[in-house]
């Protein structure tokens, strides 16, 4: 039986953040994963990160994992995959499938980083093929370079439902709607606002009654429900689609740590069974550590600071580092956690409906109902005001831990301030040179460069655009408003791809002046 | 003063329901209304409910279901789901051919 | 019909392995090697992966990452083959599970 200082169980982004500050302790560590592949969920996220530097924002969630992989490559972090740990034991002892075969590794401590398994609903049809877990959709098209399906319908509007349905429309799959059983949109409005202005409709107070097909899904119904979660008959509406995207919660996979005796609670708010451990991420039983979703569902940017933090202790618990070592920089993981864990959706708010942000402005129903801010509504927000010349409009409406804007432009002309959650704002003084990198930086693609007057009763609009194939210089198409409904005819006059907006292109089109607040996306004819 | 567990307590009676034909368990084929008169039948745990009906006994070790199973069941028990004591967890934690399983080597690579 | 990416606005072209042959069912197919057995039977449109054992209803691709055992199929022979997590080989043959063989069950007597 081979011993380690440290075995951490899974490879996500909170185990390679554990392992990677234990191997810089000294500690020997080895990683074990399931996957063939490591990082977890991180590869694929294609999406640019929300946060500040050090969490690093508005970098792609895969780049994060490259550069994890790299540097505990570089520790001599041991990090063995297809090894699918099987069973954990008292005395820190577990049991791991490797090809044909068990083996027994024995860790001074352990981290248990394995994360969370995806919820599920039923309806008839669930188990057709062609309805599949969102996870699964991320797999096939960012993994694996196959598109889940032709035309997709996605069930829930959390985080994962509104990024996966970006990323369908990404990979070249229509998305036919997005339903949720809920009153109101659970992910962030900059996400919904993105699929939204491709003209993807959503159903809120929506479920599925069934999915149709015989050998697979051809189609699916849905229809409102009441505030009991009932169907009101007369309201279904029929969807010609391939797939069916069931997107609604995580659960932790805590049952490593259940069979080896942690004391567990149910909780929530956590999303399920989770241990009980302390601010170190310690569990019951001395020495075992968690880190990640497997203690309490969130998100990839706060896993990798839990699996910081956890590394540590560890190192600790060992004697490899000294006790007020260990305070001090807990203390400062800690507070770069609570800058993820403030505004709106952070964990105390869960649950809860706000009615206005930080700074007082009422929240917008229709963002929450219809995935978009209507017309008179953006007028309201400090990044949205009406300069000569060219200058940013930032529809940035809710208070989220984000402020990669502030540090983008050159010219200061955006302040968010100490608090990260503020909204952003205009300074009025700075002047805008229309550079773009706010709109490339911004990880909710939810700034805008707008010049309403550029002569001839004409407006130009610049707006960030991932998708293929690119517009060229001249071509001519249809603007779409925030709702996704064409509002003008627009022509492309320039596409601004650099390697600092790392595949955000920068795409500016030429409208009529009266559509300067309205147009926010292209599409080529 | 009654407890959870407590088998002569008043549950009601099984009341079948539309959506009892709803395949919850994927893997062994189990449907709701298997499930719910499972609860009648005084199966009020989730390791009982697994011995009874095998689900979340299948090829996926209850991956899927665990969590819909334990919906269901805390609902015909009157409680929430958080006050039912979850299933055990066991070895092995992922579908394993008996002959690897049994072949533990001794010396690690 | 295939739905393989061909370009990606983010990942740009696909990295493959080299174009492999398989049989599904007997019949011969393309995909690449390394890539999942389910990822080369997608990009063909295969949808059914196998019928189960009591209802014979199909089933396919479920949640893509090797848990919920839904896409099991007859690999080499060898029945209960997580076809998203077993990487594709030349000359694999694969087949549709019914219950836990390759061979076809008569529909439930009723």
């Amino acid at each position: 039986m081979k011993r380690y200082d440290l075995i951490v169980v899974g490879a996500g982004p909170s185990g390679l953040s554990a392992a990677i500050e234990a191997a810089k302790c000294g500690m020997e560590v080895i990683v074990f994963d399931e996957n063939k592949k490591p990082g977890g969920q991180l590869f694929k996220q294609i999406h640019k990160f929300f946060g500040s530097k050090e969490h690093k924002a508005k970098i792609r969630g895969f780049r994060i994992g490259q550069d994890l992989l790299r540097e505990a490559d570089s520790l001599g972090v041991h990090v063995q995959l297809d090894a699918t740990v099987m069973g954990m034991y008292m005395d820190k002892e577990i049991t791991v499938r490797i090809g044909d075969g068990i083996q027994h590794y024995k860790g001074d401590s352990i981290i248990i980083a394995t994360g969370a398994s995806e919820n599920m609903v039923t309806f008839p049809g669930w188990t057709l093929p062609g309805v599949i877990g969102a996870g699964a959709a991320q797999t096939m098209m960012n993994l694996h370079g196959i598109k889940p399906g032709n035309r997709v319908l996605m069930l829930g509007t959390g985080n994962v439902g509104l990024v996966v349905s970006y990323q369908l429309l990404q990979a070249g799959c229509q998305v036919a709607a997005l339903v949720d059983a809920a009153p109101r949109i659970g992910g962030y409005g900059v996400h919904a606002s993105k699929v939204s202005r491709c003209g993807v409709p959503f159903y809120l107070s929506h479920t599925i009654v069934k999915a149709e097909g015989n050998d697979c899904v051809t189609g699916v119904t849905i229809a409102q429900v009441d505030e009991q979660f009932k169907f009101i008959p007369g309201t279904e509406k029929h969807f010609d689609v391939d797939t069916i995207c069931i997107a609604v919660g995580l659960s932790p996979m805590s049952q490593l740590l259940k069979m080896a005796g942690c004391k567990m609670e149910d909780n929530p708010r956590k999303g399920g069974q989770v241990p009980l451990c302390d601010k170190y991420g310690e569990t019951s039983l001395k020495g075992v550590f968690v880190a990640g979703d497997v203690s309490g569902i969130e998100e990839a940017s706060s896993a990798m600071i839990e699996g910081r933090i956890s590394g540590i202790a560890a190192a600790c618990s060992l004697g490899y580092i000294t006790g007020s070592r260990l305070e001090e920089k807990y203390q400062e993981h800690h507070k770069a956690l609570n800058g993820l864990r403030q505004g709106m959706f952070a964990p105390e708010n869960r649950g809860k409906i706000l009615k206005k942000t930080e700074e007082g402005i009422d929240i917008s129903e229709s963002l929450l109902q219809k995935g978009y801010l209507t017309a008179d509504e953006i007028e309201k927000y400090p990044g949205v005001t009406h300069q000569k010349g060219i200058h940013p409009v930032m529809e940035c409406s809710q208070n989220i831990p984000c402020n990669p804007c502030q540090d983008a432009c050159p010219k200061k002309c955006i302040k968010i301030g100490e608090n990260i959650t503020s909204l952003p704002a205009i300074d009025e003084k700075a002047q805008c040179v229309g550079c773009g990198m706010c709109v490339a930086a911004c990880s909710g693609q939810a700034i805008f460069l707008v010049d309403e007057d550029i002569g001839d009763g004409f407006a130009s609009v610049t707006l960030p655009y991932e998708f293929l194939p690119l517009p060229q210089k001249g071509d001519m198409g249809t603007a779409l408003d925030r709702s996704g409904r064409p509002c003008c005819q627009a022509e492309v006059l320039n596409i601004k791809s650099l390697p600092a907006f790392d595949h955000t292109n920068l795409l500016t089109i030429k409208v009529p002046a009266e559509m300067a607040m309205n147009a926010r996306f292209f599409k080529q004819i | 003063m009654y407890t959870i567990n407590d088998r002569s307590r008043d549950i009601g009676e099984f009341i079948p329901a539309e959506d009892d034909d709803m395949l919850i368990c994927r893997c062994e084929e189990i449907t709701k209304g298997e499930i719910r008169r499972a609860v009648h039948d005084g199966m009020f745990t989730l390791t009982e409910i697994r011995r009874y009906l095998r689900t979340g006994m299948g090829l996926c070790q209850g991956q899927t279901c665990s969590r819909l199973v334990k919906g269901i069941v805390a609902k015909e028990l009157g409680i929430s789901p958080a006050e039912l004591e979850p299933a055990t967890a066991r070895v092995p934690m992922r579908p394993i051919e008996m002959n690897i399983l049994a072949a533990e080597e001794t010396e690690a690579i | 019909m295939s739905s393989r990416i061909e370009n990606h606005p983010i990942l740009g072209k696909p990295e493959t392995g080299r174009k492999v042959s398989f049989t599904y069912d007997g019949k011969k197919y393309y995909g690449f090697e390394g890539e999942p057995i389910a990822a080369a039977l997608k990009a063909s449109g295969v949808m059914v992966h196998r019928y189960t054992q009591k209802e014979h209803r199909p089933r396919g691709i479920f949640c893509a990452i090797g848990r919920c055992t839904d896409c099991v199929m007859v690999v080499n022979g060898k029945p209960n083959i997580r076809t998203c997590v077993t990487p594709l080989e030349e000359g694999m043959t694969v087949e549709t599970q019914y219950g836990v063989s390759s061979i076809m069950q008569k529909r439930k007597a009723e």
